[in-house]
């Protein structure tokens, strides 16, 4: 038992004891298998890669290197991303931080949970190759297979749309059928995905309550104005009271410039106002709507960025704040 | 020939059309293009009186008191010089060359009209002023607009001693960008033209719980496990608080719909072969096409004709 205890003693808090089975053995002996579970793999890993550089290039060869890095949990992960107001920016980041996870390497089913204003599918360029949904999934006319889309670009990244604009899902079903769809993907024989983003419709009426039943996490987007932060925080009061604690935020359409001149909200304020940990900062980028227009490559830095926290459940630890250029003095024309 | 009277008068200096020529444009129609292409807006009527003036400055100044006989000769020849420019100012060329040599020196014309300067830097003036208070109007009334951030922090919703960030964090560059400058303390950097500082998060846990727990406050929520149309009625074993009344125009509301909660969860679980209702379909045309088929043939055995043997 002393072993135990000095073996308990140097691991400290981030690994816990399990013990698998226990029998008699001869003599007054007794058997135990156990194992030791780190709760901070990921953070222990992390260390060991800094410190060890030159190995981890070695490690980071192997193929699936990057889905060791999230295995202190059981996939698919679940993530549902929502505003509670319209307009803000879900359905880009859905896409943007699935195709980011996608070319990380892992693979990610990304829904969209939207019943009636189907967007997802046309922000991907995926909208001409729709032609089974879930809706058909649950009727029978087709298998759940057959009405996963699969990228071009990135295989590894799938969608599924619950319903064309027409048709009607059956009333009763709503949460179930997520829940359904989770598990048949949970399951099915290409194996679990890694991860499954949930593009949650405006509002907190039938289709959000409808997207957050199967979901464990939850990315909030927001952008900083009062009309949408106010929303937010009833949205993030809904889903704390649904049993979601593991909430990151999102902040969209960020403008350094306007903060600076104090017209609009900063990072740091909107933080403080929701409470919430910071998973990403998403600038306004003019050029950016011109990339939706034209359905081509939607990852930018910022969201790969926010993908990549949500692998590691990270947040960020500062922001960049924009400050007045410093005026040229009287010898800065001379070069000092 | 049109010509536009917006471009000709906007611009002081203007060339001149060599030919004259009728032209019709917003001020009426004039028959020489010359005559009004060469006034000058803005100092057109003042020119032109100057130059009648300096005209007769000359003309009198000529008439006055000649000293001597070469003076006369030159005074005349100045005369018929200028009687010259005065029939030639029918010629554009030579008009526009009158008008040029006619053009006082400012420092003359500023002292001359002392009053119309006074009124033109009164009124320069007057704009500044009134763009000034346009501009403390703007900003006052930005503080005053709800939502705003000076409201916010107005109303106590926001910090206001972040707006200064106390202890700057160091910024380090590890990939040594050379479009990326970093400032002489390492707590700022300059990237494209703008200037950037690292402000620190100062969310703590503690602060993260005050907010849970406010939020479990204000909303209380249990979520609804079952949508129901408005103007039907509960089940009996269901609780009410589970229940979400849904509008008729809900995308949610149902059709007629054979296929019930088992079935669909089946649906969704296949992995292989048809899906369910292709299969039921299928088996139920094939079903149908059988039975036609044997209805067919029992037709066909009842109508063939039956042969008769005699034995005569």
């Amino acid at each position: 038992m002393k072993f135990f205890e000095q073996l308990l003693h140097c691991t400290g808090n981030n690994v816990k004891f399990i013990i698998e089975s226990v029998c008699e053995g001869d003599n007054f002996a007794a058997v135990v298998m156990w194992h030791l579970e780190s709760q901070m793999l990921l953070k222990n890993v992390s260390f060991l890669f800094d410190e060890f550089p030159e190995a981890t290039e070695g490690v980071a060869m192997v193929p699936d290197f990057i889905c060791i890095l999230r295995s202190a949990g059981e996939t698919p992960f679940v993530v549902v991303i929502t505003s509670g107001k319209g307009g803000v920016g879900k359905t880009t980041t859905t896409a943007n931080v699935g195709l980011s996870l996608a070319r990380l390497g892992f693979t990610i089913v990304a829904i969209d949970a939207d019943v009636s204003l189907r967007n997802l599918d046309l922000l991907l360029g995926l909208e001409n190759r729709v032609n089974y949904t879930a809706v058909e999934v649950l009727n029978g006319d087709s298998r759940i297979d057959q009405a996963l889309i699969r990228d071009k670009r990135w295989s590894n990244f799938e969608l599924l749309c619950i319903s064309k604009p027409r048709s009607k899902i059956p009333l009763g079903f709503g949460g179930k059928a997520l829940i359904w769809l989770v598990e048949a993907l949970k399951s099915r024989l290409e194996g679990s995905p890694d991860f499954i983003l949930i593009d949650c419709p405006a509002g907190i009426d039938a289709g959000f309550i409808t997207a957050i039943t199967p979901a464990k996490e939850a990315v909030l987007v927001t952008t900083p104005d009062i009309t949408s932060l106010r929303d937010a925080d009833r949205v993030i009061g809904l889903l704390e009271c649904d049993g979601i604690k593991d909430i990151k935020m999102i902040v969209n359409r960020v403008r350094t410039d306007l903060i600076r001149g104090e017209d609009m909200m900063s990072v740091l304020d909107v933080q403080e106002m929701l409470g919430l940990v910071l998973s990403g900062l998403i600038p306004e980028d003019s050029e950016y709507k011109s990339w939706v227009s034209s359905c081509f490559e939607l990852a930018g830095l910022a969201f790969e960025q926010a993908g990549w926290r949500l692998v590691e459940q990270d947040s960020m630890k500062a922001v960049m704040v924009e400050e007045e250029p410093k005026k040229p003095g009287f010898f800065s024309f001379f070069g000092g | 020939m049109r010509a536009s009277m917006a471009s000709i008068s906007t611009q002081q200096f203007q060339s001149v059309s060599l030919r004259p020529s009728t032209c019709i444009s917003k001020h009426g129609i004039c028959l020489n293009v010359l005559e009004f292409r060469s006034e000058l807006r803005l100092s057109s009527r003042y020119l032109k009186w100057s130059r009648r003036k300096t005209e007769r400055n000359f003309s009198v100044g000529a008439n006055s008191s000649p000293v001597n006989s070469d003076d006369d000769k030159r005074v005349e020849d100045e005369v018929v010089k200028m009687e010259r420019n005065i029939v030639d100012s029918e010629n554009p060329f030579g008009r526009l060359r009158g008008s040029i040599t006619s053009l006082p020196p400012v420092v003359f014309v500023m002292k001359r009209h002392i009053g119309t300067n006074f009124a033109v830097g009164m009124c320069i003036a007057i704009a500044f002023l009134i763009i000034a208070v346009r501009e403390y109007v703007a900003r006052k009334s930005r503080y005053n607009r709800p939502g705003s951030v000076a409201d916010l922090v107005k109303r106590g919703q926001l910090r206001s001693d972040r707006r200064g960030i106390s202890s700057p964090l160091k910024y380090d560059d590890p990939f040594n960008n050379p479009l990326v400058k970093v400032g002489k303390s390492n707590s700022t950097i300059e990237m494209c033209g703008k200037v950037y500082r690292l402000a620190p998060v100062t969310l703590t846990e503690e602060q993260q719980s005050i907010h849970q727990k406010r939020r479990s406050r204000a909303y209380q929520w249990k979520r609804p496990t079952m949508f129901i149309k408005e103007g039907d009625s509960i089940p009996q074993d269901v609780d009410p608080d589970t229940v979400r009344w849904i509008p008729a125009n809900h995308p949610f509301a149902t059709t007629v719909s054979d296929i019930d909660e088992d079935l669909a969860q089946n649906n969704v679980y296949q992995k292989h072969g048809v899906p369910f209702r292709i299969k039921a379909e299928h088996e139920a045309l094939q079903r149908k096409l059988e039975a036609l088929q044997s209805v067919l043939l029992e037709i066909q055995r009842l109508h063939t004709p039956v042969t008769i043997s005699s034995s005569i």
